[in-house]
């Protein structure tokens, strides 16, 4: 795994958990089934290493597709990017590298990782 | 959906061996199948979500649960433990029976995942509340158990 996909990885978790946390309507259903979800400042701190981690260049690359898009990385599921749903080409999708090697979406400029490889 | 429907047998840990909540959440991971990158990011991304507020939702249950990229679809994993896990649940008694949810990144409010956890949590609780839940021996007689509760 290149080690700066999967920290762009990490990140998109972690951002996918704060904004779930801070979805009012989730925050009342889960609190139905007994889960209270509190204790969000932890999780900045979080996301704000996992951030420090990331080389300048795709820092500010990150910032503008979270800024635009709220994601960096699509998953490729089916060779076809779950960004823009527009199939990846051949030779890329089955690159020996694939994941090992950073790949964008040529079509929408997302990260690609293969999931179940 | 029915919980019955949404636990594989293969996916069923009725020993865990953990007595810590960091190590329980390992051994059900490790259910999952996955490449080792893949067990690492959801393992850290559980861990975070745990930092909101335990999933221990009380009555011996915890619910571990999060959304990952690195899965296409809904996965589920079961364990139990005999002594008992303490995993700083709500009731701030041991948890016994574990399941995890992991939901890919898709959908927004997150439907499948949502109804998934709503299930798991009902379905849970009334596993743990019935006598028979302690003595099961193996994985047969825990989804009969858990078909006969369902109807
Ligand atoms: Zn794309």
């Amino acid at each position: 795994m290149n080690p700066q996909l999967r920290v762009l990885i990490a990140l998109q978790d972690i951002l996918l958990l704060l904004r779930d946390a801070r979805d009012p309507g989730q925050k009342r259903v889960l609190g139905k089934m007994g889960l209270k979800i509190n204790k969000l400042e932890t999780l900045e701190s979080t996301k704000a290493d996992l951030e420090r981690q990331l080389s300048p260049s795709i820092l500010s690359q990150y910032r503008r597709a979270i800024q635009r898009h709220g994601r960096i990385v699509a998953p490729v599921i089916k060779s076809v990017c779950c960004q823009c749903f527009v199939r990846i080409p051949s030779a890329i999708d089955s690159a020996e590298d694939r994941n090992t090697s950073l790949y964008r979406c040529e079509n929408c400029g997302m990260y690609l990782y293969w999931v179940d490889k | 959906m029915k919980l019955s429907e949404i636990i594989i047998p293969k996916r069923i840990n009725l020993n865990l061996k953990s007595t810590t909540k960091d190590g329980v959440l390992e051994e059900l991971v490790k259910l999952l199948n996955l490449d080792t990158h893949a067990r690492e990011t959801v393992l850290r991304t559980l861990l975070a979500r745990e930092e909101l507020g335990s999933t221990g939702i009380g009555k011996g249950v915890a619910i571990p649960h999060c959304r990952s990229l690195v899965v296409s679809k809904v996965a589920v994993a079961v364990g139990r433990s005999k002594a008992g896990v303490s995993f700083k649940s709500i009731d701030k008694k041991k948890a016994f029976l574990f399941v995890l949810i992991v939901a890919p990144p898709v959908g927004d409010p997150p439907g499948d995942y949502l109804i998934a956890l709503g299930t798991v949590a009902q379905g849970a609780r009334l596993l743990t509340k019935d006598k028979r839940f302690k003595k099961i021996r193996d994985i047969r007689q825990f989804m009969k158990l858990i078909k006969e509760l369902e109807e």
